[in-house]
This record gives structure tokens, sequence and C-alpha cells, in this order.
């Protein structure tokens, strides 16, 4: 059971990993909704700058 | 003699009820639907533009601005990596939906995706870092590469398109093809302009370049700067190696680039474990391995001589004791 928990939870982390960025995408151009357009631009501007500092 | 992957998948002909080659090719489909969703929902907050809390031209600026970026962001990675790992390994056993998939899979980053499968395989992986090899950038006459900042704005789609005009004009059978898969291209790519043509330009055409110019074009430039062409003596010395784990996860392992160049046929999910059992291959030849991904190697690259000597450090678990 245990070794069937830890393979999902590896398996499902696999595919929120390779899919992370689209799914960023997603979450800030449709979470433009939410909070608006400064937001989503403001988070866009630091994730960039902390990809190019860490990644 | 260097092991192949040992669960490739069997051919197509022995298995013909699969649709995919690779059980881990879904995750290649779902990466790409995910982008066109992405473009589907900033093409439709941008034609309603009170959801999205657009109320003035200033506020649309913001919207577009964030969202080109995030677009091009993606679309670098969706044909740069994503359908690169395809034009080396097809994902379906299917010929007919491996060439439409491919189609429909390119247009998104700006790419005929023929044109960017020839660029790919036939130019820069038969003629690594050799003068035919025009996917790179040029070299100085001291033998580096040029400016960071000039290759990332002069090669998309300027070089390019120069270097495919000779190329793919020089045979009959190579120009009928590419005028084919063209109009294809400009059929599939023209679509948000039927839409809205101002639409089109900022979250369609702008993403396009950033994807190209900032994303695509620094990943060629960090992975062969500094590098020399395969030789005997010097057997991993033509591609730098990222290994990021974090880099890696989220780019299907492209940060395995030695690897993949000597390997190009072993399924991306499989380059971690060839990586391990090429370490010490890797250290005894001296390749160039660092700690951290290709935006960070952007970033060194692009600036002064003190940021760009970052780059050249070796990660200190794949130093030569040699």
């Amino acid at each position: 059971m245990q070794y069937r928990t830890r393979d999902f939870v590896s398996r499902t982390g696999l595919v929120f990993g390779r899919s992370f960025f689209p799914l960023f995408a997603i979450a800030i151009i449709v979470g433009a909704t939410l909070w608006g357009p400064w937001v989503s631009l403001g988070v866009t501007v630091i994730a960039i700058a902390s990809a190019l500092r860490s990644l | 003699m260097i092991p192949e992957a040992p669960n490739a998948p069997a051919p197509a002909a022995l298995r013909p009820w699969r649709l995919l080659s690779h059980p881990q090719d879904w995750h290649c489909i779902l990466f790409h639907v995910i982008c066109l969703a992405a473009y589907a929902c900033a093409f439709w907050l941008y034609l309603h533009p009170k959801v999205a809390g657009i109320t003035g031209p200033w506020s649309r600026i913001a919207f577009v601005l964030a969202s080109a970026l995030v677009l091009g962001w993606i679309s670098g990675i969706d044909v740069g990596v994503n359908f690169h790992n395809h034009s080396h390994r097809p994902i379906f056993t299917s010929q007919f939906l491996n060439r439409w998939f491919g189609r429909m899979w390119t247009f998104s980053g700006g790419w005929p995706s023929f044109f960017w499968e020839y660029c790919h395989v036939t130019i820069h992986h038969a003629n690594l870092l050799t003068p035919e090899d025009w996917t790179l950038p040029k070299h100085t006459p001291d033998g580096k590469f040029e400016n960071f900042q000039r290759y990332l704005f002069a090669h998309w789609p300027w070089r390019l398109a120069t270097h495919l005009w000779k190329d793919l004009t020089a045979r009959q059978t190579l120009r009928r093809r590419s005028l084919r898969e063209l109009a294809i291209f400009f059929a599939l790519w023209s679509i948000p302009f039927w839409i809205n043509p101002v639409m089109a330009i900022w979250l369609w055409v702008l993403p396009h370049w950033i994807a190209n110019a900032f994303v695509m074009n620094s990943g060629m430039y960090v992975q062969h700067a500094g590098c020399v062409p395969k030789t005997p003596a010097k057997p991993v010395s033509h591609s730098t190696v990222f290994v990021s784990n974090l880099f890696n996860l989220t780019m299907f392992n492209i940060g395995f680039h030695s690897e993949h160049h000597d390997h190009p046929r072993v399924h991306w999910s499989e380059l971690p474990e060839l990586h391990q059992r090429l370490k010490q291959d890797l250290i005894d030849g001296k390749a160039h391995v660092v700690p951290f991904g290709n935006y960070h190697a952007a970033f060194l690259l692009a600036g002064d001589d003190a940021r760009q000597k970052g780059f050249a450090e070796q990660d200190s678990r794949y130093k030569s004791t040699q």
C-alpha cells in the first residue's frame, strides 16, 4: 500500500513538474480575472527574474 | 562502448494497438495541449477585457505584456524542447499522426515543423560546431561564439530565413515539400489574424518572437558556448551538461545535452539514467558540467566578463582529478 501511494505521488509529481510552465502560464493569464492584469505582470516579472537567477 | 536505453520501445509493427511510441510521451501531448489552452485563454480574455480587469489602455498593456511573456516562454519550451524530442523520436506509432501532430505542434511557436526538424536534425546534429552548422552562433576570429545579444536578435528569423531559402530551394524534392509545409503552416498560423489582427500581433507574433529570440536562441547559445567539435581527444567537450534537478524536471531532461547529442535516439525520459551510466566518462573526459539550467546560464553569458566566468566554473561533483 505504501509502495503504491509513493508510486502514485511520484507519478503525479512528474506530470505536474513537466507541465509546470504551461500551467503557470494559464494561472497568470486566467488569474488576471481574479487579481487584475497588474498583479499578473508583477508575478511574471518576478518569475522570470527568479528563473534567470537560479534555474 | 556505451549501452543504449534498455527499455526502448518495440517497433510499431510488433504492437500495432498502441498509439504512443513510449508510455511517457503523453506528457509531451499534455504539455502542448496546455500551451494551446493558454493561448485560447489569452485570446478570449483579450476579446472580453472587462472579465480580465482591463479598464483602459494601460491595464491592457499590462495584460498583453504578462500574457506575451508567459506565452513566449512556454512556446519556446514547447518547440525547442518538447517538439525537439519528437523530431528525434516520433511520439506516435502512426506516421500520419506524427506528421500532422508535428504540424499542429510547431505552428504555435512560429515554425513549420519540417523546417524546424531540418534545422535541428539535418543541420545542427549532423554538423555540430562545424562551419556547416549555421544554426549556432557565428565564431569570432579567436574561435569564440559571437556576442550573446547579437545572436539572439539576428538569428531568428533573419539568418534562419536566408539559410533555409538557400538550402530548401536547392533541390526540387525539398522545394516541393517545403512549399507544401509552408502553405500548411500559414493556414494554421493565420487563424488568430482572422479573429482579430491587433490581438494576433500582440498575443501571437510577439510571443513567437520571445519564444525564438529569448528562449530557443539563448538555449542554443548556452548549450554549446565554449565548446569544441567532437574529436577522439575531446569526445565530450561539444556540449555543456546542465544538472539542475528542477530544470531537468520541468524541461524534459534537456540539460543532459552531451548525452543527448551522443545518443539522440535515447528517449528523453531515460536521459537521467544514461547520465548516471556515463558520469565517470564525463568526468574523465573533462566535460563542462554546471549545477544550474539554461536560464541562469543565459543570465551569466549575457553579462560582462566577470559574470561570464561564472558559467565557465565546473560543478564541484564533476571535477576531474587527473
